[in-house]
Parts: C-alpha cells; structure tokens; sequence
C-alpha cells in the first residue's frame, strides 16, 4: 500500500463526494446559464435596432429619404413619422413613441438627454438636403452637387496600451484574469473548508491512523483540483458554443495558445494556493474559523489581484516583468502578460519554474503545518505552534495563563466553549516596522515606476500580508490537549 | 499481541504517558480504564502513530508497529470519526480501500457486516440519518473492516441505550474469540467487570493496574462479605475483624481481610439478624479501580 494510491483514493473521494452533491450541480448549471447570458446578451441588445422620428412644421422634400439613408450608413433603421401640429409630436416625444422630433427641419426635440449618434444622423441628413437645395437654387447641376457633397470615409482605431491589442482585448484579459482570481479562490477555500470539516468532526484521526498526512493533502488537493478543472471545461464548453451561435467576438488576445497558458496558469496558482489554504484549514478547530483562518491567504490573493490588474495597462514595464516573475502574482498577472503579447517566449516558462520551485517549497511548510496542527483540539493554533511542535499532537496543560500584557484583546468565540486571547501589543514594535518597511517599499515603486497608484498598492499590500501574517503567527490560543 | 514498552508521552511540562508498559492479549478483550484526562485516548493514538512518543514504543508481536500493519489496524475514535453527509455504505468502502482491499473485496465485506449489524437497509443514507447508536454500529464496521488483529476502541459505549451496548458488548466478544486483540477504553466499570478478561489502570499517565482481572481481584488483601436479612437494621456495631461498608435496605456489605474466620464472622452476624444470604467475595472491579486511583 503506497501513500500515492492512498492519496489517489483520497482524491477519488473528493471527486465523488462533491461531485455528486446538489449544491456543486447547481453551480454548475447557473455558471454555464450565467456565462451564456453574459456572452449572448451584448449581441442581443447591441445598440441600433429602430429609431422613431417625428417631423413637423416645414421639411425640404428630401429629408425622410436623406434621414433614412444616413441611419442606414449609421447602422440603425430609420421610422419617419409626421405630425400635424408641433404639440402632437412633442407629445408623442414625451410618451416615449419617438425617439427625437424634427420641428421645422430647425430643432430636434428630445425627451431626455439628447442620444449623440441620432443626433449626428438627423443633422447631418438635414445639412446635405439644404445644401443641396441651395446648390440647385443657385444654378448647380444636381451631379456636380452630389460630387461635392459625397462624405469622405473617416475610420477610428482604439490603439489601446499595446501595439496589435485593442481596449477590448484588454478587457477580455481583465475579465480572464478576474476569472483566474475567482477559480483560484473559490477551489482553495473548498481545500480550506474541506480540511477543516474534516479535522472538525475527527474523520481525520481515523484517516491519518491509516494514511500519511502528506497523501491526505495532497490527495485533497488534487481531488478538489480535478473537480475545478473539469467545472471550468464544462463553463468553457457553454461559453464557446455561445460566442459562435450567437456571434462573433473578435479579440486577437484571447488565442488558443493564450487559453492553455491561462489554464497552465490556473493549475499552478491554483497548487501554490490551495497547499497554503490546505496549512491554514489544519489551524482552525470548528469550521466557524474557516474565515479568520483564511486570511493570509486571501490578502496575498487579493494583493497579487490587484498588482496584476494594474499590470494589464503597462504589460511590457519592468515592474509588470517583476510581478508576472514572482511566484505568488505569477498566477494572476502572467496570463495576462501573454494574452497581451508583452512576452518573449522563455518569460513563461522561467515563471512557471518558479512557480514550481515556490510549490515544492510550500508543500514541505504546509506538510509541516498540516501535520502538527490537524490533530490539535482546543481552540484554535497559533503558526507558530504549529510550526514549532515537533510532535503530532497537543502541547499543554488545560489553560495557560494568557500573557499578562498591558492591553490585550479578549475575543469570546460563538458557543463559548474556548476564549482566546489575541496579543498584539507585544508585537507592536514589529508592526511598527513592518508599517514602515511597507511604507518605504510602496514609496520606491511609486518613484521607480512613476506611477502613485502602483506604490499605494505595493506598499498597502506589503502592510496588510504581514499583519496577517504577524497575527496568525502570534496568537496564543492556550492550548488544551485532548486525551 | 499489543505490547506498550515503557512509552513516555510529554506534552510541554505535562507528562501524559510516563513510562507505560501493558499488554493486550490476543483472543480477549482488555478493558482500559482511568480518569478523565489520565492518558487513555494519548496511549490508544499512540498506537496509530497519531501521538509520537518522546520514549518507549509500541510493539504487535513483537515486532514495533510499522505504518502498514496500522493501516490494517482497527482504530474507533471517541468522537464520531466519519463524514456525517457521505453515504454509510460508501463511506465503509472508501475506508476499506485506505486499508488497502481491492474496492469489490471492501464492498462484499461491508455488505455482509451491514447485513449482520442490520443496516443493510440503511446502507444508501447519509450517516447524519442515522440514530447515534446506528452511527456508533457504522464507527465499529469502519473499525473492522480492514479484518484487522488489534481493534482499538476508545468509548465505544458511550452515550449507548442498554440494548445497543448489549449488542456492542456480544459483537466484541465475538470479535476476540476470533483471535483478534481488542483494547477498549470505558468508564462503565459494571460492564467492563462483565465483559472483560483483561483490564489496564492508567491514571495521571502511569499505568497503576495492569493484568487479569480475576488474578487482580484475588491479589488484593480485602475480602467482602455481602449479606442478605429480613427485618429492621441491627446494629453492626462491635463486629470483630470486619468493617462495615454499607448497610440498609435489607442488605449489608462489610470489609474482612483475606484470612479472616468466616464461620465466626457469620455466627457473630447471625445473632444480630434473619440472615437470608451470605457470600464472601474478592471487591468488585470498581472498588480496585477505585483504590488504584486514589493511591
């Protein structure tokens, strides 16, 4: 019996288990219904369709027919309408059957805000009717009018941050990383919960009486891996079916080549997160800690969220490089970097060795953890308890005295059944410093990369990982040992 | 064969094992008994690798236990110990495969177990659906299925209804006749007297008692004299050689050393009451625990 077929049956389970439940088919079916709404709806509402004109008061004869022809040029259909009386029209405008009134061929009514594009189409139909009624009161030839008055073809080009990538493409890579971020973070804390319910109702004493920790996690872990992968096929499936039944989207940046970098990438962040979610479920003792365990880890996320975010507009500067580098915002930010074509071709593969040295360093600190804390009662573990007990069970005697600080926080939990006492005072001086590093740091991106924004994120971010970290690691819940 | 050798278990200044060394013999069952907090659920985790010892180890004939031979070892924990939404018979397969049977073997073995145990209707629910004592029969499959040698047990008989303990108690039995080591921990000392060749004291992390029950009991020096009358309450006062215990209700339990002239004892009690019945006995198993505890 090998701890790799134990690991592999630990998985199975995973799979099964959350396969088979309501809540995981019900998800699905919402994504897939959700992503389908999203990708169709732009398509099915795009602006255009019909607009209602009214006309009164006097009109050069040709006006319907030039309006109609410049909607057409416009891409929208043209409904002429003609009224009696200025009133009638206007109250027309008012009831909301027409989208403008013509009065005159002078003024254009509206009911709100006057909508720019059919603005454009009206008054320019009316310029080319008068200009060619005066040309022919003037004596000139109806032809050598039409010459003079034929419309010069004008294109616009959106040359967005990056040579061959449009804003568009730069909202699709948002949106991809966006995508990244939540799949990253729903199928880590779905590892956190899992760890934790598991320690919760002590199906873990039984499992580790028969299986090494490490296959339990690891086998967690891929188990809840595989089901994301496949829950992402199936909302992919969904999404290509849409885009090529309902239209075309065309964006140069979202590729084949870019699609398996993202899920490469996926796969990577998703082991590098989840191995630290997997560590931080051991710590918590009731599943109610799911959320206050999670932290580090979803402030690192969110950090390396935003880093990448801000990326997307300069893929190409160093600092974009640095991120998509480092093994912690690789995940978020380098996907992006490729899809916008900012990379040579070894820059993906150097991150992701990194990224894979960074995973195999982890799953020997998370094992770590995990293997002290999972079988600890009492109230929930320190990092540092759990980083330092060299045995797999409980140290302590029933209560420890809390640390007779100053000023110390008492936090009474739900149920009342353990109280711990988070100190922070005597960390305070790390803290201040800690503050000040990231103060320091977030000031040299800003004056590094020339950019505010990118030094508050960098230094915000730095301030609110080690503040997390420093409390993890620090709480002393006066352990009790089971026995 | 479960030999614990001089295992010491330290927990920062707390010493949980201090140099503990019993055995649990094959074909019987061994009550483990202590107070609260004595070391009884850190010596049974002890056996599964669960608890590393700083000293000592634990030894299955012979030999110190190896990560394998665990696998195929029988652990119930106190507290439930399986997942309250996974369907019970999935559930048992699932912990056979961790031992290591092929999914089809598991599969045959749970089914016949649920059968015996009278939950083969019940193998397609969700565990949380079952009764406690229902969910405590499930913890006992998931503890036999890997056909193991040694079957450890902590407080399988807690929070039971009499009929579900007598059930436990004729599977356990069953259990050891086969040849399997079972070690259980308990605090109801009626039934571990009952069910029990074998028992193992612990307290404050030092194992005080240690043996056969029945050696145990005709070790100690005392003897008791239960008696039996008809009548009022006479008065026990002045009885030579022998201290009353308890009296009232028609009953009387006095202490007498081994030894002691039983005829004189009965002819002196005699005179003061309508005896209806007399027995001399070694004390009952809650009195030993009793006296090792408190020494």
């Amino acid at each position: 019996m090998t701890g790799v077929r134990q690991g592999w049956l630990v998985a199975r389970r995973e799979i099964r288990e959350r396969g088979r439940s309501r809540a995981f088919r019900v998800s699905i079916a919402l994504m897939v219904v959700a992503v389908a709404a999203i990708l169709a709806l732009p398509a099915l509402l795009r602006p255009g369709g019909t607009k209602d004109i009214g006309l009164t008061g006097p009109a050069p004869p040709g006006l319907p027919a030039a309006i109609q022809a410049q909607a057409h040029a416009a891409g929208t259909t043209a409904r002429i309408h003609r009224y009696a009386s200025l009133t009638g029209g206007e109250q027309a405008v008012r009831q909301g059957h027409l989208d403008v009134l013509v009065a005159g061929a002078r003024q254009l009514e509206w009911k709100g805000q006057a909508d720019e594009q059919l603005k454009a189409v009206v008054t320019s139909a009316i310029q080319r009717v008068t200009v060619r009624d005066r040309a022919a009161a003037a004596g000139i030839p109806p032809d050598a009018v039409a010459a003079l008055i034929a419309p010069v073809p004008v294109t616009s080009v959106e040359l967005g941050s990056a040579a061959g990538r449009s804003p568009a493409d730069e909202l699709a890579v948002t949106v991809m990383t966006g995508v990244l971020l939540l799949c990253i973070s729903v199928f880590g804390q779905m590892v956190l919960t899992g760890v934790l319910e598991e320690k919760a109702s002590r199906v873990v004493e039984v499992l580790l009486a028969r299986v090494p920790a490490r296959a339990v996690l690891a086998g967690k872990i891929a188990g809840i891996g595989l089901l994301g992968l496949a829950q992402i096929a199936v909302i992919a499936l969904a999404a290509l079916v849409t885009v090529t039944t309902v239209g075309s989207i065309h964006l140069p940046a979202v590729r084949s080549g870019v699609l398996a970098w993202a899920l490469v990438w996926f796969v990577l962040g998703y082991a590098l997160y989840a191995t630290m979610y997997g560590a931080l479920g051991s710590l918590g003792s009731r599943t109610e800690d799911a959320q206050s365990v999670a932290g580090p880890a979803t402030v690192v996320l969110l950090v390396a969220y935003f880093a990448s975010f801000f990326m997307i507009a300069q893929p190409a500067s160093a600092a974009a490089q640095a991120v998509s580098y480092f093994p912690l915002t690789a995940p978020l930010a380098m996907p992006g970097r490729i899809a916008m074509g900012a990379t040579a071709w070894w820059e993906p593969v150097f991150a992701a060795m990194l990224a894979l040295a960074a995973i195999i360093g982890l799953v020997l600190l998370a094992g770590r953890i995990y293997t002290n804390a999972i079988l600890h009662s009492g109230p929930r573990l320190s990092l540092k308890d759990a980083w330092r007990s060299t045995t797999t069970s409980s140290p302590g005697p029933a209560q420890a005295k809390p640390p007779e600080t100053f000023r110390h926080r008492v936090r009474t939990r739900a149920g009342g059944r353990g109280m711990a006492t988070t100190d922070l005072a005597s960390h305070r001086v790390l803290i201040t410093v800690l503050t000040g590093i990231g103060i320091a740091l977030g000031a040299t991106v800003a004056v590094l990369t020339s950019d505010v924004i990118l030094g508050v994120i960098a230094g915000a971010g730095f301030i609110a990982v080690a503040i997390q970290m420093v409390k993890l690691w620090a709480r002393p819940g006066p352990p009790v040992a089971h026995r | 064969m479960l030999e614990f050798d001089g295992a010491v278990k330290r927990f920062g200044p707390l010493v949980a094992l201090d140099r503990c060394t019993f055995t649990a013999r094959p074909g019987r069952l061994t009550g483990f008994l202590g107070p609260n907090g004595a070391g009884k659920t850190t010596a049974m985790r002890a056996v599964f690798g669960l608890v590393e010892l700083d000293a000592g180890t634990v030894r299955c004939h012979g030999v110190p236990v190896s990560a394998a031979e665990r696998a195929r070892f029988g652990y119930m924990p106190e507290e439930r110990g399986l997942y309250p939404r996974m369907r019970v018979r999935d559930q048992l397969v699932y912990l056979g495969q961790l031992c290591g049977r092929g999914a089809k073997e598991a599969g045959r073995s749970v089914d016949g177990w649920l059968e015996r145990l009278g939950l083969a209707s019940r193998a397609a629910d969700r565990l949380d659906a079952l009764s406690h004592g229902n969910q405590q029969r499930v913890q006992l499959i998931a503890a036999l299925i890997g056909e193991p040698d040694v079957l450890v047990l902590d407080e399988p008989f807690a929070g039971l209804d009499p009929i579900a303990m007598d059930a436990m108690s004729a599977l356990l039995s069953d259990v050891a006749t086969r040849g399997v080591t079972v070690l259980f921990s308990s605090h109801q000392l009626d039934l571990v007297e009952d069910l029990c060749q074998d028992v193992v004291i612990i307290d404050h992390g030092r194992i005080v008692l240690a043996g056969e029950l029945d050696e145990l009991r005709a070790k100690v020096p005392q003897r008791f004299v239960d008696i039996r009358y008809r009548g009022p309450t006479p008065d026990w006062s002045g009885l030579a050689r022998v201290e009353l215990v308890e009296s009232g209700n028609g009953q009387a339990r006095l202490r007498a050393d081994r030894g002691t002239d039983l005829g004189a004892v009965l002819a002196r009690v005699q005179d003061r009451a309508d005896i209806v019945s007399f027995a001399y006995q070694p004390p009952t198993l809650s009195e030993l625990f009793r006296g090792a505890v408190a020494a």
